[in-house]
């Protein structure tokens, strides 16, 4: 059972009362200027005329053996350097990093060796002076394949008798558990009513308009790859890459640069960086490999969840929400590389808002000959809030109750509070949330809105109201409570920052692993920074720092880089004052214990008259050396690892899985839509979004991120599937067919914040880049089905694309269809 | 996803441009119009000309002037003049609210109404144009010029009646005196339709004197629908909505179009019907106004 | 067998170039890789995103789907000509001033194609600018602070003319 004193290992709680200068300002971000300017120093405008470039042959089938690859004329072509196959691949590298279940038994390597698995599997790359010159040589590369019968349905895969995608595992199920938190069974059995359902989330992805891409450099001198990407995140995990390239750690040396977006699909994206590597080791020249459209659609490694879940949800004739039993099938594609912590994501909320007291939580990982899946917005979480909020709104409509009344009468009200699985909820004020969306989606009207133009003009408005939990900053156990002896239990997620202040009391941030998404980790730091020094935002220098001499670091996902990099500022920051304030007592001759921080330096406290500067301090301490103790170091510089600061160990038994997400932000989404019953297209009348992510740093860079994903979000309900036919074709395999909302498609959204800061964090400050996408999916499905609940049409399937509206509309009968 | 190698010539008259087509002939040339369409194609490497003639120097391609009753159309003109100018906005706005569907402004800026005629996309908008018109479209080739009736000019996906040596010069449009409406489905907004309908009506007094009706994206080619303006001869404009409706399901009889990831062929039936029904009301509404 | 070569002269903001290319070299690659100019970004290659936008006498293109010999004799404008003596255009400014960006890579394409929008629609609406921007993905936004900034930018462009008449 539980062996946790929940409340001692709670981090202590701080005062967050303390006025803030430049924490909560919208300012114009520190990043912008370079790339309004068109030097936004992206990967791919590192290359230089000396690169070579390299070019990934790709597999047309879905499943098939390699029989043979000739690569004879291709190596002769014009310009072309060099061609590797995936078999002399697999000589020069080891397997790829994978945190799958069973790395030996579900092989994935950078390029396929003896079987291909998937459409657009990579089996061979060519090196060529250009990447006209590559392409061309691709065309020269003859593969023999033997086909074999692809799988592409999740459940099929599960079944007797499908064909094996990893025949080593000798099963198309990588991994299978069942968590029982609380009691599950009594719940179920003292409950009014059982409501279930079936519901379907297909997959859809990132997408960010840049692709990822590397420029890899050895040096055949030391043994060392110098490889600058668009993708670096968990440093202290580069040691598998190192592997991957057969070099020691401390040869591998990988550069972050600025990237094009990322959304998840950039984290730990290494097989550009690993195939860069290998060809630049093998023709001793610099290689630049920048996947191309096509190539990232099939092959990115990073599709997001690919759910079938059913679902029973136990309530009272009240309203009241007892226990759910989830069942869920994940498509997770022809590898696993980050196991099953996508459902980590789900259970840290799997209650949602909800007070919600037993959860029975089945998971099942199917590989299919699809891309494996990776990191999308939410990873996995935003799933289960569609999923949940679903449900909610199933129940209510068997009960007969009003959907808002059903949310508040669940809703969680006293924090911190534990839910079934163990995970924390550190604080929030759901009833606020839920009152401004109402009052800025102008709820009443709305449905007024909705009955009328039914009547006057036989039109099918829907208003979508969802409640849901946006979770940020992950903690590494979340990696490995999947197993009851886990091979590595790992407990760190670190985030480091440096703080240097030069001899002028100039500033600057080195970040590591922090890699910039779009997200706008130079302008957290620098708000961080000058609200620590009192100086200007926009006078800190902020630079990213490469792994090999780095410090451990994590990088952006979860959405803990404002919380993370707030504690490591914090506590560098904390260092800096420390150094500084003995410096400057010990010039003013005072103890140390006299002197305060006050506006940008340390003075006798409450003289202002005695006092040095940081710049005052700083150049004393860079240039007169005898000024100070022996044991005072010259400079100014410290650095903070600073670690997830809140994270508890799981039971032995599973039953608790310990505080592993514990700030838990939230926010309620109030789409409006119109169904036009005729076509089946969704158009959006009003889109009321209110969040609360704790305290704000830039509220309008948030706002921005709110936007951003809730078009996403969009996107996910509505137009954006990799589609697989049943010979595992990919069908959406260019922007002809993967449907990325335009500024048509996404309404201008009406946004509320609430902040309810963290008990826990510096500033109070929780993570919520990743919010919008998390609760538009819920939300639009809600809309769509309010508005098609008079047709007896409900939607259980996403993205709800006109097919399948009117195909539901059909199937419901002569009251659903239309003809035209 | 760069195109492959391929030779090329930019030739400055039209009989040097059709004398290179014949002379490389075994290298599998194309014309290069505004790219447009033929560009994303040898980018993904599905086409692969080995010689491209450009027709951008060629003097006398492009232009939009009044020929008495017909409004001519040069191949190279591009589609964002099309879509400004103030002579298609009086002879063949059907013309202009079509071209407004075509991809977005840089596309139409690059593109031109000949360009898209001779790729004879089967969900394309302006084929379904030239065939509600009843356009002719002007080709010339070694042994001369030759006009080409809309209703024979689109053979099948991609194709067209064009012979390898010839090159489209200009499309000649019967001015249509009465409503017009351009309507169609498409899931992201500016993307290829799904299913796309021309309706041009024509009103003796408050009758329905003459229908045209053409279809895109429900067939291998644009296709007119005949069965449907038919129906529609001597309707009463005033309450077109049932006749539309009768219309739109005289069309879709015997329509067979395929199904994609977009949607299957029962839904591109039920849009064709819709989009028709729609398409009809809103040109006859238009040509009363017009009155 | 070396490939063949064209001569082209193209005007690239305001300064002329004279160049050899390859007839398959796309009009970006030609920018960003033989004139120095990465400010204009590849997004599809296949002319869906308009990532690659920039003006060619003045209307935006999809440099991805042109090649460089299409641009013979024309005048190009990149993201790169947009400020002048070290200030910000007014969109520049305004993308900056209303978070118009996250990850930037959409931002040149964006504001090349604004300049047109501008340039043809002086005063122009929420609405019509959104319908405009349809054709630029951004993937980032959400397309909301960006109409903000084209807006406001356009205010500002038509309170300059005015003073300059």
């Amino acid at each position: 059972m539980t062996t946790v004193d929940r409340a001692a290992a709670a981090p202590p709680v701080r005062d967050q009362s303390a006025k803030r200068r430049w924490v909560g300002q919208s300012i114009r971000r520190v990043e912008d200027p370079k790339f309004l300017l068109g030097r936004g120093g992206y990967i791919a405008d590192r290359i230089t005329p000396s690169c070579l470039h390299a070019a990934v042959l790709r597999s047309p089938h879905a499943h098939a053996r390699i029989v043979r690859i000739e690569a004879a004329q291709a190596k002769a072509a014009p310009g072309v350097h060099a061609v590797i196959t995936g078999a002399e691949a697999a000589e020069l590298c080891d397997p790829m990093p994978d945190f799958g279940p069973d790395p030996a038994r579900h092989t994935w390597r950078c390029l396929a060796a003896e079987k291909v698995r998937y459409v657009g599997e990579g089996v061979a790359v060519v090196v060529a002076d250009s990447r006209y010159l590559a392409e061309d040589a691709l065309e020269l590369i003859e593969v023999s394949y033997e086909p074999l019968p692809a799988v592409t349905d999740p459940e099929r895969a599960l079944a007797e008798g499908a064909p094996l995608v990893h025949e080593a595992l000798e099963s198309n199920c990588a991994y299978e558990r069942t968590f029982d938190f609380g009691d599950v069974d009594r719940d179920f059995a003292e409950a009014d009513l059982v409501v279930r359902d079936r519901l379907r989330w297909h997959r859809s992805g990132g997408q960010p308009l840049e692709t990822v891409g590397a420029i890899a450099e050895y040096d055949p001198g030391t043994g060392s790859f110098t490889i600058d990407t668009n993708t670096l995140s968990f440093t202290s995990y580069l040691f598998m890459a190192a592997g991957t390239l057969k070099v020691p750690v401390n040869k591998l040396d990988i550069r972050p640069v600025p990237a094009g977006g990322s959304f998840g699909s950039k984290l730990f994206a290494n097989k550009p960086a690993v195939i860069a590597a290998m060809c630049a080791r093998q023709t001793g020249r610099k290689v630049a490999y920048l996947e191309d459209r096509v190539d990232n659609i099939s092959n990115c490694d990073h599709h997001g969840s690919d759910r079938v879940y059913e679902v029973e949800l136990a309530v009272m004739r009240d309203g009241t929400m007892r226990g759910i039993k989830i069942d869920v099938i994940d498509d997770y594609g022809a590898y696993i590389q980050f196991g099953v912590g996508h459902h980590g994501n789900a259970l840290a909320q799997v209650v949602g808002p909800y007070t919600i007291g037993s959860v029975r939580y089945r998971v099942r990982a199917a590989l299919t000959n699809k891309n494996q899946q990776g990191a999308y917005r939410g990873f996995g979480s935003e799933v289960n809030n569609w999923m949940l909020e679903q449900m909610v709104e199933l129940a209510a409509r068997e009960l007969g109750l009003d959907p808002v009344a059903v949310r508040r009468k669940n809703f969680i009200r006293d924090f911190p509070h534990f839910i079934p699985t163990g995970n924390v909820y550190d604080s929030g004020d759901y009833d606020r949330v839920l009152d401004k969306a109402l009052e800025l989606a102008d709820y009443g009207h709305w449905r007024a809105e909705q009955k009328r133009l039914r009547e006057e003009e036989g039109r099918y408005i829907g208003i979508g109201l969802i409640s849901a939990q946006e979770r940020s900053v992950f903690s590494a156990t979340e990696f490995w409570f999947w197993f009851d002896e886990p091979g590595a239990p790992v407990t760190s997620t670190p985030e480091s920052v440096s703080l240097k202040v030069d001899a002028t009391g100039g500033i600057t941030a080195i970040l590591y692993s922090c890699a910039f998404w779009g997200n706008s980790p130079e302008t957290m730091v620098s708000q961080f920074v000058a609200e620590e020094f009192d100086c200007s935002p926009y006078d800190v220098s902020v630079v990213y720092h490469g792994s090999r001499d780095g410090l451990p670091a994590t990088g952006p996902g979860g959405s803990r880089t404002t919380v993370m990099l707030a504690g490591a500022v914090e506590g560098a920051a904390g260092k800096i004052k420390e150094k500084a304030r003995r410096a400057a007592a010990h010039l003013l001759e005072i103890d140390p214990d006299d002197m305060e921080w006050s506006d940008g330096g340390f003075q006798v406290r409450g003289d202002p008259e005695r006092k040095k500067s940081l710049a005052e301090i700083a150049i004393a301490l860079h240039l007169f050396k005898h000024s100070f103790p022996a044991d005072m170091e010259s400079g100014l510089d410290e650095s903070k690892v600073f670690d997830h600061p809140y994270t508890t160990m799981p039971s032995a038994d599973r039953k608790d899985l310990g505080v592993f997400y514990p700030f838990m932000g939230h926010a309620c989404h109030v789409p409006v839509v119109e169904v036009d019953i005729e076509t089946g297209a969704v158009t959006f009348l009003h889109y009321a979004a209110v969040h609360d992510c704790g305290t704000l740093v830039n509220p309008r860079s948030l706002a921005g991120h709110i936007v951003g994903g809730t078009a996403q979000g969009i996107g996910t309900a509505l137009y954006e599937e990799y589609v697989y036919d049943d010979d595992g074709q990919l069908l959406s395999s260019s922007y002809l067919d993967y449907l990325i909302p335009s500024a048509m498609e996404v309404p201008e959204l009406v946004i509320g914040h609430v902040e309810t800061p963290s008990p826990y964090t510096p500033h109070g400050v929780k993570g919520g880049g990743e919010g919008g996408r998390m609760m538009a999916p819920a939300a639009i499905n809600a809309a769509v089905n309010d508005a098609l609940y008079p047709l007896g049409v409900r939607l259980t399937e996403l993205p709800m694309t006109p097919e399948r509206i009117l195909s539901a509309l059909r199937a419901a009968g002569p009251m659903g269809g239309r003809a035209g | 996803m760069k195109p492959p190698p391929f030779s090329y010539a930019a030739p400055t008259s039209l009989a040097e441009a059709v004398g290179l087509l014949t002379e490389h002939a075994e290298a599998e040339p194309r014309v290069l119009a505004g790219g447009q369409s033929l560009i994303p194609l040898m980018n993904f490497r599905l086409a692969k000309p080995g010689y491209l003639i450009d027709l951008r120097n060629v003097a006398g391609l492009s232009g939009i002037r009044r020929e008495g009753d017909i409004l001519v159309i040069g191949a190279m003109t591009r589609m964002s003049e099309v879509e400004r100018s103030a002579e298609v906005a009086v002879a063949a706005p059907l013309l202009a609210e079509a071209v407004g569907f075509i991809a977005h402004t840089p596309v139409r800026n690059s593109g031109t109404v000949g360009g898209s005629l001779a790729h004879a996309d089967p969900a394309a908008e302006l084929p379904a144009v030239a065939l509600a018109s009843d356009a002719d479209l002007v080709a010339a080739g070694p042994g001369g010029t030759r006009r080409i009736a809309a209703a024979e000019f689109f053979t099948g996906p991609f194709s067209t009646a064009l012979a390898p040596e010839e090159i489209l010069t200009e499309i000649r449009l019967p001015v249509w005196p009465g409503g017009h409406a351009f309507v169609e489905f498409s899931r992201i907004h500016a993307n290829f339709a799904v299913v796309g309908v021309a309706a041009l009506i024509d009103l003796d007094g408050d009758r329905i004197r003459r229908a045209a009706l053409a279809l895109t994206g429900v067939a291998p080619t644009a296709i007119r629908a005949a069965a449907a303006e038919g129906v529609l001869a001597g309707a009463d404009a005033a309450d077109v909505t049932a006749a539309a409706a009768e219309a739109a399901g005289a069309a879709a009889e015997g329509l067979t179009p395929a199904g994609d990831l977009h949607a299957s062929p029962q839904t591109r039936l039920a849009l064709a019907r819709t989009y028709l029904r729609r398409g009809i009301e809103l040109a006859t509404s238009r040509a009363r106004n017009e009155r | 067998m070396a490939p063949t070569t064209c001569t082209i002269s193209v005007t690239v903001n305001g300064r002329p170039h004279v160049a050899e290319v390859e007839p398959r070299r796309l009009l970006v690659d030609f920018l960003r890789e033989d004139l120095g100019l990465p400010g204009t970004h590849i997004g599809c290659e296949h002319g869906v995103c308009g990532t690659c936008t920039v003006l060619l006498n003045g209307a935006s293109i999809r440099s991805c789907i042109t090649f460089a010999v299409q641009a013979d004799g024309a005048e190009i404008s990149t993201v790169e000509g947009l400020a002048r003596g070290g200030e910000f255009h007014p969109l520049q400014d305004e993308f900056s001033a209303k978070q118009g960006l996250q990850c930037g890579y959409c931002t040149p394409g964006m504001l090349m194609r604004a300049c047109e929008i501008i340039a043809e629609n002086p005063d122009p609406t929420p609405a019509e600018v959104r319908s405009a921007i349809a054709s630029n993905l951004c993937r980032c936004t959400g397309y909301q602070f960006i109409t903000e900034a084209v807006i406001a930018a356009a205010a500002r462009m038509r309170a300059t003319k005015e003073v300059a008449s």
